[in-house]
């Protein structure tokens, strides 16, 4: 068993006090370190995990961040995988130490994707997410493939602006209650209704913001984690897979369909069901995307009754990105993974410092994340109390 | 504050894409067809959905219909189907008015292999 002993996030947003990302790094490293009981001495493996040595201006990344951290002699790796280069950071070092290479990992995620480039030069380097031969040299932006994806499941579910407009509004709603959050918002449906059109039906309020920022969690195997932290959150499931790189080769555009094969893999590694889940940290890069997600992750068979019975707010059946998600919260890309799973791991154990913390925590939480248009998922499954 | 400039030019080379990115370049639709199940993909896929890694070129006319489109601030964009073709792509609509759903896939006019699709002269409106 693989226990979250520590778990910290710096503050997402866009940086202009002069830090950097080794700064933050640095940051979420040390408050997780000190959550964790351990020295610095007792980490074995670092798995960092940055989207892009372009937002980063560096090269082999997980080399300095080691430096920076104090861990010169630990093993050290830098996980890549889009959008979902946190969780896949996370899944590498649970690997790590379920196969006894590591005994306590830490993960470090972090990307400075708003201060230090142009937000065009962000977006053209985001196109290079998709199939850069194909799709990128056709100037296809991210918000012009999730909202092609996005219009064949909202035809098929009866979805409109309104649903929409629901999910914007509840994500920047929550963020409101996370001080660390970067965009916490109360929006009106007409506000959204009246923003710009980014690629239709997606406007620009139900777009995530691009943001700087870092996470980090202390991984322990249980018995070697100290005495004080053997109760601590466990990860009892983790499950990857992939689809098509370009939407047009999918049989099914409209479906998440390697996030419905992670969570699978995730729920039969743990032995839980989508049931069993009692709250959701879900890759919401476009208010669609999370309404997608819901769905391809099990935890609906009915979304607009769902929505419409408030089931994914706080206090609702199955409360879904109570940190405000990457809409509220923000999104830097390498720590978003990475900060889903320590949010999990706060929330469970009832020591998040959102106001939205529940009083009484479920028993497992699920922490999502993709990259390209839910091309490589990975899913992480989180249980405290066990 | 470090500023630093760091001008790239990359030269790709397209490997197995060549003749597919040539014929793009020419506004032509260059498909793959499956040597075992005969599935034509276009964008053309190296390995088929049957699992066959082997493949033939095969030319389409370049006439698509239009599955969905989004337009916006980030341009106008659909997802379409070429006449003959298994697989849809993602393609730049250049000229498209809300009732055109039929298109030709035109040269890009430059050196990179965008697909752009024009609506086909004399096609039916939806």
């Amino acid at each position: 068993m693989v226990s979250v002993i520590g778990a910290s996030l710096t503050e997402f947003g866009r940086r202009k006090d002069g830090s950097s990302f080794r700064d933050w790094a640095a940051d979420a490293f040390e408050s997780a370190l000190s959550m964790s009981g351990l020295e610095r001495s007792d980490i074995d493996l670092l798995a960092c995990s940055s989207e892009s040595d372009f937002f980063t201006f560096q090269l082999n990344p997980a080399s300095v961040i080691a430096g920076d951290l104090g861990l010169t002699g630990a093993a050290s790796m830098r996980v890549e995988g889009g959008g979902a280069s946190g969780q896949l950071a996370v899944h590498s070092a649970v690997n790590a130490i379920r196969s006894g290479q590591a005994k306590r990992a830490a993960v470090v995620g972090f990307d400075p994707s708003a201060s230090q480039l142009s937000a065009a030069a962000v977006k053209e380097l985001y196109c290079l997410s998709f199939d850069a031969w194909t799709d990128g040299m056709t100037g296809t932006s991210s918000t012009v493939l999730y909202a092609l994806s996005f219009q064949f499941f909202m035809e098929t579910r009866g979805l409109d602006e309104r649903h929409l407009a629901q999910v914007t509004i509840q994500n920047r709603d929550n963020a409101l209650s996370n001080a660390k959050a970067h965009l916490g918002r109360r929006h009106s449906a007409q506000e959204i209704y009246a923003s710009p059109i980014i690629a239709s039906p997606y406007r620009r309020l139900h777009c995530s913001p691009l943001s700087d920022g870092a996470a980090a969690i202390i991984l322990s195997e249980r018995n070697s984690a100290p005495n004080q932290r053997r109760n601590a959150p466990r990860i009892v499931g983790i499950g990857a897979s992939s689809d098509k790189p370009r939407l047009g080769a999918r049989n099914a555009p409209g479906e998440f369909r390697s996030k419905t094969a992670a969570m699978k893999i995730a729920c039969a590694s743990a032995g839980l069901t989508p049931a069993d889940i009692g709250l959701a940290e879900i890759y919401d890069a476009y208010a669609g995307a999370q309404l997608q997600a819901i769905e391809a992750l099990g935890f609906t068979d009915d979304i607009i009754c769902d929505l419409e019975r408030d089931a994914f707010r706080p206090g609702g059946r199955l409360p879904v990105n109570l940190s405000g998600g990457l809409m509220g919260q923000g999104a830097p890309a390498g720590a978003i993974g990475v900060g889903q799973t320590a949010n999990c791991a706060l929330f469970l154990e009832g020591l998040h410092y959102s106001e939205l913390q529940p009083a009484s925590p479920p028993k497992y939480a699920l922490a999502d994340t993709h990259g390209g248009v839910c091309t490589t998922s990975a899913v992480t499954i989180l249980g405290v109390g066990l | 504050m470090i500023k630093r400039e760091l001008p790239l030019e990359y030269r790709l080379a397209p490997g197995w894409l060549t003749p597919w990115i040539e014929s793009v370049v020419r506004g032509e639709t260059l498909a793959r067809s499956c040597r075992a199940c005969g599935r034509i993909s276009f964008v053309p896929e190296r390995v088929c959905e049957c699992g066959c890694a082997e493949g033939i070129w095969k030319s389409l006319p370049g006439t698509a219909t239009v599955i969905r489109r989004t337009f916006g601030a980030d341009g106008s964009f659909g997802l379409v189907r070429f006449d003959y073709a298994d697989t849809c792509t993602v393609v730049e609509l250049d000229g498209f008015e809300l009732g055109n759903r039929r298109g030709k896939l035109v040269p890009p006019g430059g050196h990179l292999p965008k697909l752009i699709l024009q609506p086909e002269f004399g096609a039916a409106s939806a």
